[in-house]
């Protein structure tokens, strides 16, 4: 107990040291980079390589050359930037060796904490702190977070959800604005105010901006607190289809803001604009979509770009919604979604690790950014505090978001299958977190006078959403006993089962005349299977159906997990039965003695295994942003435990060696590997599964099989069986490898035991 | 189409309808125009080539076993009454459903009983167990032709091992409500029918 003491705090302390370091760093090199500025507009011909800030040196005399030189504002810039982002990440480190505070303050809340220590401490050193700009926020700080959010979207829910999604997003957000700017108006009236210059517009204007639920701040809420998926999906999914609606609105009041009025005709022309900002922003999203899908296609030689493709094509997806003030997010979030399952059937394995985690880490520094130059800047200000206001929008805040939803609900329930209880609606109200959108629109505006006004009461709504309600969401879900998201292993049972049940109704739904839910979702798969996949998918698996893909993945999870972990007793999978009754039912295999392999025979075994990885793909359901599930598959990969794992094998191996000739073969290498300590089924066909597909692991099995002296006898005996089972379509001139290839393979357990004499 | 069918409706029968399936008094009378609809012989009871007219069924992997679900064993035709039987099945599951129990019986739409209509589905020899087979059968209808039957194999191996907790080496039905424990049964097997 004194010895975890005494580690934890030697631990903090190093920590804190190292902070303070970093702090003191980040706050001289900010006036550095201002009186470096300075410098460098002071001498015009700054390019020596002269100490900077001591003019005076460049004198007559002839200078020795420089040793050591000390250049600053050269690199100035990249090196702020820099050292705020180790700052944000030092911080976001911090939280999580502190484990008691990390339990109760959700992260956002700490790091707006350090924000406005930050800015506090840089304001009284009389420096000028960096703001959240809004294009920085727009253009670099935002997209990441969205990209990440959309790429892993769970699409079933959601599209279960979707119109109650939609209705909560539109209906919800236009009431919560008209709602909220015309009761600002009716309190900006009141003559204790004196506010009374704030005309109805310009309500509304910040009705609009103040409306609209961030998705920043939901994720970064409810990724902790993990509520059910219903709950959640509504939630996010609400966060980001609003934008849309508030992209109108914004830029309508801002338009006419100046104008003054708003005819009629204009609120028809805005009604328009919403259908051509939502509509078009996933149409040009759809399209850099497909394109990225199409490319990714092609990419089989050069698999090191792989993961760009995906990123450039979604940031270009965003950035050209943005030229024409289509709503960048849902241009973003239906690119992500068009692009995933084409490019996940095509990339490499170590690709999809890499977008993987290249997302999650963007979208966390992004958010940490967010987070803390939130604080930095509302430190900096410009303030106009106006009681009144600020306390009336706040009020009117929670008071429209309650009203919205349970009224919203009411309609809603009556077409729902599952209705939302009044649980479900105090979550969705008390889920509705304003953050930095809201701010950095607030930023946006031009009118100065009433711009701080709005900016503070902006900020006030934001720290008390994410303050207030970030930190007792968790009580309170746990209170209220909200369902939690249900932690379930990928389940093969569940996957055919619910396939099943699809196309069950379905066909009900068509025996009823009724077209619903599942007669849509029905022709957009077969439409799906018979146009698209044939265009945006290389090489064979495009025809490969969804079932096969999963139990390929599932299989391919659990034989690396076997891998790492040594021992296959425990887990209940790879059923297929041949190799493990084969071994069974022979003779006690530990007397054959099996010969330890030589280092070559290694090395191929270790280079098969790996080129055959790489085919396959990870399909991890991931809602977590901050912690990403443990995955066997990367850790497996060391090459200690693989030869560990080699030296067990032998012990336990009757069959010596199953080469995969190609993907679908693998299943059966990793049957042979394990102990069959389970009662396992009789199997009568052989386990030759192969369909003639491409051996690319050619050279690799021709290879070992030239190292296999030791055992010609029983090769031969297999090459016999072999050629027996060899199936109709293999084509011809792959009969020799394939062949030999199934050598290897599990042969099936009758045979095997008649033809099998001595080892 | 309407004056005609709800003539040959009569009040008592939907009446009946109405307390044995739980549907209200628009559903059942729209559904008995489309078993009208589909009822090319207008004798009042469906035959397998009436549902076999459905052109979407005939894509369906699936088509044949439902439309045999439709059909109680032995038979050949289905009168109304069955056909709404076999429809209750498929009703939103509603809270306050529990209050009022008229009967000491479950109603048809409750999970179990959906539950029970799927592994009907699969279970064709109805000795209340998926056996390998029957499963492979299924698998078959669903992934297609281009799948070998090794690698078909395998899956229903996993299957079953998954499921099965006795070991007989089938799923039982409750080793198969156990499985789908974790799937909301009540919202997937559901159909809105509009009022």
């Amino acid at each position: 107990m004194a010895g975890l003491g005494s580690v934890c705090s030697r631990r903090l302390a190093g920590f804190v040291s190292l902070l303070l370091l970093v702090f003191v760093a980040v706050i001289s090199a900010s006036p550095d980079a201002a009186t470096g500025a300075n410098e460098t507009l002071r001498r015009p011909s700054g390019h020596s390589l002269d100490d900077s800030h001591h003019p005076r040196n460049s004198s007559e005399h002839r200078k020795a050359f420089p040793v050591l030189a000390f250049n600053y504002e050269h690199v100035s810039k990249p090196f702020v930037i820099s050292l705020w982002i180790l700052l944000a990440l030092l911080m976001k480190l911090g939280f999580h060796i502190i484990p008691r505070v990390s339990h109760i303050v959700p992260e956002s809340c700490l790091l707006i904490f350090v924000g406005l220590l930050v800015g506090g401490v840089i304001k009284a050193m009389d420096q000028t702190p960096p703001v959240l700009d809004t294009k920085l926020f727009f253009l670099y700080l935002l997209p990441p977070i969205i990209l990440d959010a959309g790429y892993f979207l769970p699409i079933r829910p959601f599209t279960e959800n979707m119109g109650t999604i939609l209705v909560f997003a539109v209906v919800g957000t236009l009431w919560n604005a008209f709602f909220i700017g015309g009761m600002m108006f009716a309190v900006c009236q009141i003559e204790a105010a004196q506010v009374g210059h704030v005309d109805l517009l310009s309500c509304l204007l910040f009705g609009s901006i103040i409306s609209a639920v961030d998705p920043v701040a939901v994720l970064a809420v409810f990724e902790e607190i993990h509520i059910n998926e219903l709950l959640h999906i509504l939630v996010f999914g609400e966060s980001l289809l609003n934008d849309a609606v508030t992209v109108v609105l914004y830029h309508l009041f801002e338009e006419f803001a100046h104008e003054g009025t708003v005819t009629v005709g204009d609120a028809l022309l805005g009604v328009v604009s919403f259908f051509v900002v939502s509509v078009g922003g996933v149409m040009v999203g759809v399209i850099y979509g497909v394109l990225g899908a199409f490319t990714s296609r092609f990419t089989s030689h050069s698999r090191v770009i792989e993961p760009l493709f995906v990123f450039l094509y979604s940031y270009m997806a965003y950035l050209s919604a943005e030229v024409f003030h289509l709503s960048g997010i849902m241009s973003l979030i239906a690119c992500g979604v068009i692009m995933r399952p084409y490019v996940e059937a095509n990339i490499s394995h170590k690709s999809y690790t890499t977008i993987k985690y290249f997302l999650k880490m963007w979208s966390s520094v992004s958010e940490t950014l967010i987070f803390i130059f939130l604080g930095v800047s509302t430190v900096e200000g410009p303030h106009n505090w106006n009681w009144i206001f600020v306390i009336f929008t706040l009020i009117l805040c929670l008071l429209s978001r309650v009203l919205g939803v349970v009224g919203l609900t009411f309609i809603i329930n009556k077409f729902r299958i599952i209705k939302l209880t009044k649980k479900d609606q105090f979550i969705v109200a008390y889920g509705g977190l304003r953050g930095a959108i809201a701010f950095s629109l607030g930023f946006l505006l031009t009118d100065t006078e009433k711009k701080d006004m709005f900016l503070t009461a902006i900020i006030t709504v934001i720290f008390f959403t994410v303050f207030v309600q970030g930190m007792t969401i968790r009580p309170l879900v746990e209170l209220l006993a909200v369902k939690k998201k249900k932690e379930s292993k990928a389940s093969i049972n569940e996957e055919i089962h619910t396939q099943f049940l699809d196309h069950l109704l379905t066909g009900i739904e068509d025996i009823c005349g009724h077209y619903g839910h599942h007669h849509w979702k029905d022709k957009l798969n077969r439409f799906n299977r018979t146009y698209v996949k044939k265009w945006l998918i290389a090489g064979d698996r495009s025809s490969e159906p969804q079932l096969i893909s999963f139990y390929n993945k599932m299989e391919m999870k659990e034989a690396m997990m076997l891998v790492e972990s040594g021992s296959a007793a425990k887990l209940p999978s790879l059923a297929s039965a041949a190799s493990l009754q084969n071994a069974q039912q022979r003779a006690p295999p530990k007397q054959r003695a099996i010969p330890s392999i030589s280092k070559t025979r290694e090395q191929e075994i270790r280079k098969i295994l790996r080129a055959n990885l790489q085919k396959t793909r990870q399909r991890l359901r991931s809602y977590s942003r901050h912690d990403l599930f443990s995955d066997p598959f990367e850790d497996s990969m060391s090459e200690i435990r693989f030869r560990k794992q080699r030296v067990q094998m032998e012990r336990r191996m009757s069959h010596y060696l199953t080469v995969p000739a190609n993907r679908q073969e693998t299943p059966s290498a990793r049957k042979v590997w394990f102990e069959p300590e389970h009662k396992v089924y009789t199997y009568d066909e052989s386990e030759s599964p192969r369909d003639g597909a491409a051996l690319e692991t050619l050279p690799d099995t021709v290879s070992l099989l030239s190292e296999s002296p030791q055992r010609p006898d029983q090769s031969s005996r297999l090459r016999k069986r072999g050629d027996a089972e060899q199936s109709a379509n293999a084509p011809d001139s792959q009969e020799e490898p394939q062949k030999l290839s199934r050598c290897f393979s599990d042969p099936g357990p009758k045979e095997e035991e008649e033809e099998e004499g001595e080892g | 189409m309407g004056s005609r069918a709800s003539t040959l409706l009569r009040e008592e029968e939907i009446e009946e309808i109405k307390k044995e399936t739980g549907f209200s008094h628009s559903q059942i009378t729209r559904l008995y125009s489309r078993f009208t609809s589909l009822d090319k012989g207008e004798n009042g009871t469906l035959s397998r080539e009436d549902f076999q007219r459905i052109p979407e069924l005939a894509i369906n992997p699936l088509g044949d076993r439902i439309i045999n679900a439709f059909f109680p064993d032995g038979e050949d035709q289905v009168n109304f009454r069955g056909f709404m039987r076999t429809l209750a099945h498929f009703r939103p599951v509603e809270d306050n459903e529990k209050n009022k129990n008229l009967s000491n019986t479950e109603p048809l739409n409750s999970r179990t009983n959906k539950l029970h209509f799927a592994f009907q589905l699969y279970d064709l020899d109805r000795d209340d167990k998926i056996s390998r087979d029957e499963l492979l059968q299924v698998l078959r209808m669903m992934v297609g032709v281009n799948i070998s039957d090794e690698q078909l194999g395998s899956i229903a191996d996993r299957t079953i091992q998954e499921a099965d907790t006795n070991g007989d080496g089938c799923i039982s039905f409750t080793e198969f409500i156990k499985v789908l424990e974790k799937v909301d049964v009540e919202q997937k097997m559901s159909i809105r029918f509009l009022h």
